[in-house]
């Protein structure tokens, strides 16, 4: 069994930021001591520049961290971030010229930001990668427009400066300790929230939503609303530490508070350190932050230009050579206890490095099928066309509960297409598609996440597994549905992994799975949900001929629990085994149906069919 | 109505120039797949060999494309093989970061040769100022309208009646099926990459005589590059000019009805509801969805 | 600087560890004074900022030479103000690590504007003899200086100029001029035109446009069909290089050719602005900026002098009037300091009040007198005209090396 079991002795504190197992803690603490060094650096030299050069890298540490939340977790690409900065800087400065103190400044900003990126980020939600990227320097160069031109609010293009009234309730000090005392506090509130999101529900269903956008609404992940949730977060961080460092500053400008380079620099750090890790932003910033003042020091006065040049050459060399930042270059025993997530606990090697075996099925007990239920899903005359082209033509189908239903068909018939609108993937152009809820009454569910809802569970035909994640990891999205807390959500995902023979892989990246395994995890995740009603397609497809007995066996000790369940199969030996009855569509209407003895010996079925697809079966 | 008229003449002239700085993007984009970050920088450094060209040969500058353009293609293969290939199956982040490192290193590297002036190549009588009425341009201007429309036809001509093209065309539309074919799919890259950024060597033939030339003059033109590349549909070649017209004279009325500085609200406002409401561009249908979901 | 100390201050961030148990806070021996520097020596204001330390460097080496501020040697401390950040930074490391008594810079107003608030804060005094934005000694400051002319005083000059001289040499009442008012729209051009509009109106012109535009816009025809179409007699723009020649160009080539076209500072006071669009288009082209070197000797005096330390020491001649501002400035400042016992703020302070020196009787021509805020109210900037591929200082007429003429 894992180590990753919750150990007792682990105080709850530790355990609310994700800390659980013995190599958690042996990470915590290697952060703990890089951040006491921030801390305790400075004051022990006691140099202002010093001072000055820390609270800088936790300044940038802390935007990194919070950029890292919507650019590495969720994975859109904002390079507008110097737009929350901003917000905080000029909330910050427009409120202490009303007499109002930042520490309520820099809460109203965040309030203000997390506003903002959401009414951004709901709109771009559907922009991937470099679109992601133009948009969010598009929204920047808006701000830095009215920056510039409210000039009742902003004081335009000559900026904004507040009075220098010493003392915390103001943020301005004589000394340099309380300022380095601030940034740091911020650091180290970013990235503990880095850290929880990152560990709970939420950062599972942000990784998932960025690897795989479909099979994470499948899973019941409200993808629209955990992304607009990071932006949010993420831009409200931003936001309060641009209020800290206008405050630090005394003075901002549109040129400086909205500006593209200052974004770059912040995923910069991200970048360097690494992406998507939580305390890779943390690294990157610890170690640029310094040689930026060295470079500068060295070359900046001499050569104009020579300082950026170096820049973008970091920049251009770590994503060649190291894309996975400075993270990916620490010995393996750091790397593990700074990103547990990533290693199996067992062994502490890095994943990758154990050998595949063949992957095996335990028995499955199989119990006495109970009776067929009532109706749980009726599809009324249901209608698709695309364009010209009829996908789907006045299609009906009834399930009952506890019943195994196959659909088959040649390749282009639509029955793909028919799966995504019982999963609420397509919208039928007419016709209905009912589903009774737990409840006992009938629903017309609209979208993905209604059908869902009421428990309608699918696998993808191309497997759609969440690459990054271990095979436990992508388990656990499912059972989140179900299951909120991790822990629960952990246990959950073992049991079924034990009972679908992936036990062994649990540790392992859902990318070196064989193809017979990402079909079996694929399964695993929609079963995690706990569906009452279940749609396979082709789930059997590519797997060797014992494995297919034992994947029959799986399907029925799952239809035996009482689930329902629509299989679209080209392996007809399963489909004659396991369906009590079949439907079988051509060219988008169903042309036979039938318990599956009598559907084969149909004559259209053959002819439109069978025909040629038997013998292939057979062979 | 006069008025009308002049902006509408003032915007077609604006129009050309950011059409013929944005073909070689959506070229890039839609067979690489690569936005480059970059591209603005690529224009500039053309826009330096013209200066020196033109310096130290003594010649018309139209003259010195017979060296720029062999020098800016070969660069534009050099970047291709060197930085985007070996990422070319990487993230989609890892790319954004490659080519923005890129136009920061260009810029600074400039910056360092040749310092924060301004160089200007002599304008050799392109800004003859062509009167008719109302409308007012430089002979440079129609120059550019000019090699604009025969860019864009021209490359639409290479990419559908060349064995090249027609291969570069293959890769674009699937890589995988191309490399199948016995297509060199690192080579048609490194092909289409300096073709694309050889159309901002054209380009800078084109503007240098009429623009100071200074490191930061690719930042200019390169924001609104994207704007017109996106609007016009990804990898939209004649999609390309069109929507450079339309934010040329968008440009020329809002900036004239409505001032500079709001004219840029207006056109990355724009761009903004491009993106989100028909990120597929103004033209065609859903013909390059790929980088939405 | 020597290449130790440059590499010292380059490794300081890595090797403050060491720095600290070694205690190497270098404090200035008995018979000599630190002061700092703060200039932006890299990034894109570079070059300008190193012209404006040069003439801090000529002016110390100057008086040094003389026997020093209160009989010890000035020994500078550069720091590098990049960026805001940086700036700040960089005042904090002079004023604790170096201990330095005060700090001249800075060139950009916004990094003055950062690390004055610093200094303020720390109570050492903060000289700035070239940072033109008006807010700088308007923030209520105890230790805050300025020599130079702001934006203001060059909004003062645009007025008075169209008032005594272009209105004059039109033959026209100033009243009965259409103006038009454009400026790129950063801090620099949008403060000066706010007090171009200001003064303007004070003094009844007629202003029938304001319009900023960005410094990187790559055309202006629009802005050229604005301004015609409004019948403007004279266009006052503040800007940039880039911006300046677009004008300049576009307005020539669409054959909008106003009474006075009057540039302020940036673009217009510089050679390549004029190449590039043409001696025959910048012609008669007027300017307000610092005072510059085609000037009257009579007025600004030791103009020459300066020209050539300049020359002596850096091999070329000036590449623009902002060393010879911070030359002037600092001059004022540390002449005034040689008349005081110390170098405490209040001595200090009482230093420069006491400062009154007229105009016509030092390198840029304008005196000192410093008002309350600790800016130099006596500095005023020079109206300046092309004139067959020079830039001559033709206004106020004391310093003028010829008339204005339209």
């Amino acid at each position: 069994m894992s180590s990753n079991q919750t150990s007792p002795t682990t105080p709850a504190v530790l355990r609310f930021f994700g800390v659980d197992n013995s190599a958690d803690k042996r990470g915590a603490l290697y952060i703990f001591v890089l951040l006491a060094a921030l801390l305790v650096t400075p004051i022990v030299v006691g140099n202002d520049f010093v001072y000055h050069v820390f609270i800088t890298i936790c300044l940038f540490a802390g935007l990194s961290t919070a950029w890292n939340i919507v650019g590495g977790y969720a994975g859109q690409l904002s390079l507008g971030h110097a737009m929350y900065y901003g917000i905080g800087a000029y909330t910050g400065m427009i409120l202490v010229n009303a007499g109002i103190t930042p520490w309520i400044g820099m809460f109203v900003g965040a309030a203000v930001s997390a506003v903002v990126a959401a009414l951004i980020a709901y709109p771009c939600f559907r922009l991937k990668g470099p679109f992601y990227a133009l948009a969010s320097i598009a929204f920047l160069e808006v701000f830095h427009v009215l920056a510039i031109e409210m000039k009742w609010l902003t004081g335009g293009a000559t900026g904004k400066m507040i009075p220098l009234q010493v003392g915390w309730e103001w943020m301005i000090f004589q000394d340099r300790l309380p300022s380095l005392l601030i940034a740091f506090g911020m650091l180290c509130f970013v990235l503990a929230i880095a850290q929880v999101i990152r560990h709970r529900r939420m950062g599972f269903y942000l990784i998932a939503t960025r690897e795989r956008e479909s099979a994470a609404k499948a899973a019941g992940i409200p993808t629209v609303k955990v992304r607009i949730y990071a932006a949010a977060m993420s831009g409200a961080l931003v936001s309060m530490l641009g209020t800290f460092h206008a405050m630090y500053l005394t003075f901002i400008e549109p040129d400086s508070a909205f500006d593209l380079i200052f974004s770059i620099q912040i995923v910069l750090f991200a970048l360097v350190g690494g992406i998507g890790t939580v305390f890779g932003p943390l690294l990157g910033a610890i170690l640029l932050v310094p040689i930026t003042e060295i470079s500068r020091g060295l070359l900046g006065a001499s050569a104009l230009g020579l300082h950026g040049f170096v820049y973008g050459v970091i920049l251009m060399l770590v994503v060649v050579f190291m894309p996975d930042g400075v993270v990916s270059l620490l010995p393996k025993r750091a790397r593990k206890a700074l990103d547990p997530e990533q290693f199996d606990d067992t062994t502490g090697q890095p994943i990758g490095d154990t050998e595949l075996d063949a992957p095996q099925l335990d028995p499955i007990q199989t119990k006495a099928r109970p009776p067929l239920g009532d109706e749980v899903l009726k599809v009324d005359d249901l209608v698709k066309n695309f364009g010209g082209l009829k996908v789907t033509q006045h299609v009906n189908i009834s399930l009952r509960q506890g019943e195994v239903l196959g659909i088959i068909g040649p390749n282009g018939a639509g029955k793909t297409t028919l799966f995504n609108m019982l999963s609420g993937f397509l919208e039928a152009d007419s016709g209905s598609v009912v589903v009774m809820g737990p409840d006992g009454k009938p629903h017309t569910p609209k979208g993905v996440a209604d059908f869902v809802s009421l428990g309608v569970g699918r696998t993808f035909q191309i497997v759609q597994p969440f690459a990054a994640m271990t095979v436990e990891e992508n388990i656990m999205v499912g059972a989140f549905y179900h299951h909120p807390d991790v822990d629960s959500a952990r246990r959950v995902a073992g049991e079924i992994a034990t009972e679908l023979g992936l036990g062994r892989f649990l540790h392992e990246e859902a990318k070196n799975l064989p193809i017979g395994g990402l079909k079996r995890l694929e399964v695993a995740r929609v079963m995690a949900m706990r569906p009452r009603i279940l749609l396979l397609d082709e789930v059997m497809a590519g797997i060797n001929p014992s494995d297919l007995v034992e994947a029959i066996r799986l399907i029925k000790a799952i239809r035996d629990t009482g689930v329902s369940i629509i299989a679209i199969e080209h392996v007809m030996r399963a489909i004659m085994d396991l369906s009590d009855r079949v439907i079988v569509i051509n060219s988008g209407a169903v042309i036979s149906e039938g318990d599956p003895e009598s559907v084969v010996r149909d004559e259209a079925v053959i002819e439109a069919y069978l025909g040629k697809e038997a013998g292939n079966a057979e062979a | 109505m006069d008025l009308i008229f002049t902006n509408l003449v003032n915007g077609l002239m604006l129009g050309a120039l950011y059409a013929i700085v944005s073909v070689g993007l959506t070229l890039v984009f839609g067979i690489v797949k690569v936005i480059n970050f970059a591209h603005g920088e690529f224009l500039m450094v053309a826009m330096f060999l013209v200066f020196f060209a033109t310096a130290y040969f003594g010649v018309h500058p139209y003259v010195t494309l017979v060296v720029v353009l062999p020098l800016i293609f070969g660069l534009g293969m050099l970047v291709q093989r060197v930085l985007i290939e070996p990422l070319q199956d990487s993230d989609e982040h890892i790319m954004i970061f490659a080519t923005v490192g890129l136009s920061i290193a260009m810029i600074n590297l400039m910056l360092m040769l040749f310092g924060p002036d301004i160089y200007s190549t002599p304008s050799s009588g392109l800004r003859t100022v062509v009167d008719m009425g109302p409308a007012m341009f430089l002979t440079g201007q129609l120059n550019i309208l000019i090699a604009a429309i025969a860019l864009v036809g021209g490359i639409h001509l290479f990419l559908t009646r060349t064995q090249l093209g027609r291969a570069i065309r293959a890769t674009g539309q699937n890589r995988a099926a191309a490399q199948l074919m016995g297509i060199n799919v690192s080579w048609v890259y490194m092909v289409t990459f300096g073709i694309g950024v050889s159309c901002v060597g054209l380009a800078a033939v084109l503007i240098a005589p009429l623009y100071p030339t200074s490191p930061e003059v690719g930042q200019y033109f390169v924001l609104l590059s994207f704007v017109v590349v996106v609007m016009g549909g990804l990898g939209s070649i004649s999609g390309a000019l069109l929507a450079a017209m339309i934010i040329g004279i968008v440009d020329a009325f809002a900036g004239f009805y409505l001032g500079a500085n709001v004219k840029d609200l207006v056109v990355f406002g724009i761009f903004l509801l491009v993106l989100i409401f028909r990120p597929q561009g103004l033209f065609g249908g859903a013909r390059n969805m790929s980088h939405v979901s | 600087m020597t290449m130790q100390k440059k590499l010292a201050r380059a490794l300081l961030p890595a090797a403050f560890a060491v720095a600290a148990s070694t205690s190497v806070i270098s404090t200035a021996s008995a018979d000599e004074v630190k002061f700092g520097a703060l200039y932006p020596l890299s990034g894109p204001l570079a070059l300008l900022g190193e012209e404006s330390f040069r003439g801090l460097e000529i002016a110390v080496e100057e008086i040094n030479a003389n026997g020093g501020v209160q009989g010890m040697q000035i020994v500078l401390e550069g720091g590098d103000a990049v960026d805001q950040n940086q700036a700040i930074g960089e005042a904090r490391r002079l004023i604790s690590r170096e201990n330095v008594e005060a700090i001249f810079g800075t060139y950009a107003s916004s990094r003055s504007i950062a690390a004055s608030q610093v200094t303020e804060l720390a109570g050492v005094p903060y000289f700035e003899l070239g940072a033109v934005a008006h807010e700088i000694t308007n923030r209520g400051f105890e230790n805050m200086y300025r020599t130079n002319p702001t934006a203001r005083h060059m909004a003062r000059t645009h007025i008075d100029m169209i008032l005594e001289a272009v209105a004059p040499a039109l033959g026209r009442d100033a009243a009965d001029l259409r103006i038009g008012i454009i400026h790129e729209d950063s801090n620099y051009g949008s403060s000066v035109a706010s007090f171009q509009e200001l003064y303007g109106e004070e003094a009844g012109l007629n202003i029938v446009m304001v319009e900023g535009y960005p410094a990187t816009n790559v055309d202006m025809s629009s802005i050229v069909l604005r301004l015609r179409e409004r019948d403007v007699d004279i266009v006052m723009q503040t800007s940039y290089q880039d911006d300046s020649i677009l004008f300049l160009r576009q307005a020539n080539e669409r054959g909008f050719e106003p009474s006075a076209i009057i540039g302020g500072g940036g673009g217009y006071s510089m050679m390549p602005t004029a190449e590039a669009v043409g001696f025959d288009v910048i012609e008669g082209v007027l300017n307000a900026d610092f005072t510059q070197y085609a000037v009257n000797e009579g007025f600004a005096v030791g103009v020459d002098e300066f020209v050539e330390a300049y020359r002596a020491k850096y091999g070329s001649d000036p590449r623009s009037g902002h060393s010879l501002n911070n030359y002037a400035g600092a001059k004022i400042v540390l002449e005034a300091l040689d008349q005081v016992e110390g170098f405490t703020p209040e001595t200090i302070r009482e230093a420069l009040m006491a400062v009154d020196i007229p105009a016509g009787t030092t390198a840029v021509g304008y005196g000192a007198k410093f008002a309350e805020n600790g800016q130099n109210d006596a500095a005023f900037m020079m109206g300046m005209q092309w004139r067959d591929g020079e830039l001559i200082t033709v206004y106020p007429p004391d310093a003028a090396v010829a008339d204005l003429e339209l």
